[in-house]
């Protein structure tokens, strides 16, 4: 569903990110962990592009959402200028060369030295604009399939509870407001604040806002949901509230991504779980492999730590 | 001594009830209370329709300016707002409205009078400050509105328009009262290029009889009553859009 294939983020000289790719299938329910600034919030923003990779692709649905990145794609580094003049010279060197091993070493040697330049001829560029052209998609149009829950909320002060959840799907999507409404508060039931439904954020606990966040995203009615650290703002007697809220709707089927630190929710719902540290994935495992028997001696140390 | 003192006042209450005398014998006629009546309607034209230009116009500007920085358009768009804001906030209005009345109209054999010039130049004027005050205001607006909008599906401006703008101008409203308040204030510029405002009305009926006291003292008043009118109605409005500030 959700294909993220080596992207780099760098903020300024600080490179967040360092290459990560991870695959994310229909039904599955991510955890994403580790030490703070190890990316992982980073990662999940990158999903939406909320933050752009500064190389690298994100695949929903085999959609492309960031510009093409060359390296990734072997037909068009062939048309490179570069490679024609590496494979000359390559085949001047050893005339009688394999040219499957040929293609192999060159492409190899343009991806390890970064040796793609911006000019590098029609053939390139044109392969390109082709590819980008086929697959990329609006991002605004694909947001609409992806919620997202932020650690500090971020509803809408200025709007009551159900002029919150019901803003996207009537102006978006042009779900009549009464039909909307009606949803609204079929949602609000589940987790019982449909009392709450006309008043303002300002008037909310913590908890309460993080759930009504979470069924403004449902809202959309969402393929897939991303959790920004959701219970991290919270008071800790609110985090159970939130977590049953999400552990309900991974039992209904959803696809989510979520970064936290509640270890127990990781236990309990994923299905699989990733370990995150200076930008790069250090370890992915089923639940339980993950933590009763972690490889990585950098997760040894956090799970001592957290555990 | 306390007699002197009591004859001074007595002499300068005398002289104020006939000067007063003498200003109510002229505003009565229609001739001057018309010209007063106009003078108050072009003074408030100017500067409710010039505040309603600034305003929209100050929006697309500091959109402009705050238009994220990854497209080579924006920083274009960026460039223009600010080179309209230096030029706007960097000479007086009144050098604007004589610049604009007899240089830039008699350029392009444009004719126009002294009021629809004024309307403009007060409407371009205040957009350069406008911009700047609806920038603040949207700094203001924590960013996670933003994502948490696009997060759904809006586009930028989409997200601008519905949620980061609402809250943006519910915290720069006083500052926008002021806005306003200076506007009416300054119309009183607007006779260097021959428009009736508040002050030419009052200049007129002191010129007619060289008793200028009580009109400049009457001006004072009204302007006055205007603002606190203005500051009550503001007052009002912040009220209701802080409702949903209420626990």
């Amino acid at each position: 569903m959700i294909d993220v294939k080596n992207i780099y983020k760098k903020f300024g000289h600080l490179e967040v990110l360092k290459g990560v790719s991870c695959k994310i299938e229909k039904g599955e329910k991510i955890v994403i962990i580790g030490p703070s600034g190890s990316g992982k919030s980073t990662l999940l923003r990158c999903m939406n592009l909320l933050e752009k990779p500064t190389y690298g692709e994100v695949w929903l649905e085999g959609s492309l959402l960031t510009p093409i990145d060359p390296y990734l794609h072997f037909d068009v580094i062939r048309k490179s200028k570069t490679y024609g003049m590496l494979l000359e010279k390559y085949k001047s060197e050893n005339p009688d060369a394999d040219e499957e091993k040929a293609d192999a070493e060159i492409i190899a040697e343009i991806k390890k030295n970064d040796l793609l330049k911006k000019r590098e001829g029609k053939a390139y560029r044109q392969a390109i604009e082709a590819l980008y052209k086929e697959n990329h998609v609006n991002i605004n149009a694909v947001r609409q399939k992806m919620g997202m829950v932020f650690q500090q909320f971020n509803l809408f002060p200025h709007l009551t509870v159900m002029q919150n959840i019901t803003l996207a799907p009537t102006k978006l999507k042009k779900i009549p407001a009464e039909q909307a409404q009606e949803k609204a508060l079929a949602l609000l039931r589940k987790i019982g604040l449909e009392d709450k439904a006309n008043v303002y954020p300002s008037t909310l606990s913590g908890g309460q806002k993080q759930r009504i966040a979470i069924v403004r995203a449902l809202a959309m009615e969402p393929d897939v949901m991303l959790f920004d650290e959701p219970t991290s703002a919270l008071d800790p007697e609110m985090v159970g509230e939130v977590l049953k809220v999400m552990i309900d709707l991974a039992k209904e089927g959803m696809t989510m991504v979520v970064v936290t630190h509640e270890m127990g929710f990781a236990k309990e719902v994923a299905t699989k779980v990733l370990f995150m540290d200076d930008g790069v994935i250090k370890e992915a495992n089923e639940p339980k492999e993950f933590f009763a028997n972690p490889q990585d001696p950098r997760l040894k140390d956090f799970l001592s730590k957290v555990l | 001594m306390g007699i002197i003192l009591f004859i001074g006042v007595f002499m300068s209450l005398e002289s104020l009830r006939i000067r007063w005398e003498r200003f109510w014998d002229t505003i009565v006629q229609p001739t001057f209370y018309n010209r007063v009546l106009l003078g108050l309607r072009n003074t408030l034209i100017i500067a409710f329709v010039g505040f309603l230009i600034g305003f929209l116009l100050g929006a697309i500007l500091s959109i402009f300016k705050l238009l994220p920085q990854d497209k080579k358009s924006s920083k274009v768009f960026g460039t223009i707002s600010n080179i309209y804001v230096a030029i706007f906030r960097g000479t007086p209005i009144v050098v604007q409205l004589l610049v604009a009345y007899y240089f830039l109209l008699p350029l392009f054999g444009i004719t126009a009078s002294g009021m629809s010039v004024s309307v403009v130049i007060f409407g371009l004027n205040s957009a350069a400050y406008m911009c700047e005050i609806l920038r603040g205001g949207i700094l203001s607006v924590d960013n996670g509105q933003m994502e948490a909008g696009r997060s759904l599906g809006f586009n930028y401006l989409q997200t601008m328009f519905r949620i980061v703008l609402p809250q943006a101008i519910k915290n720069i409203l006083p500052t926008l009262g002021n806005e306003l308040i200076t506007l009416v204030k300054e119309t009183s510029v607007v006779s260097f290029v021959g428009a009736v405002d508040l002050f030419t009305a009052f200049q007129f009926i002191g010129s007619s009889n060289y008793e200028y006291m009580i009109p400049y003292l009457m001006m004072a008043v009204i302007y006055i009553v205007m603002v606190v009118i203005l500051t009550v109605v503001i007052r009002l409005i912040e009220r209701r859009l802080r409702a949903s500030d209420r626990r």
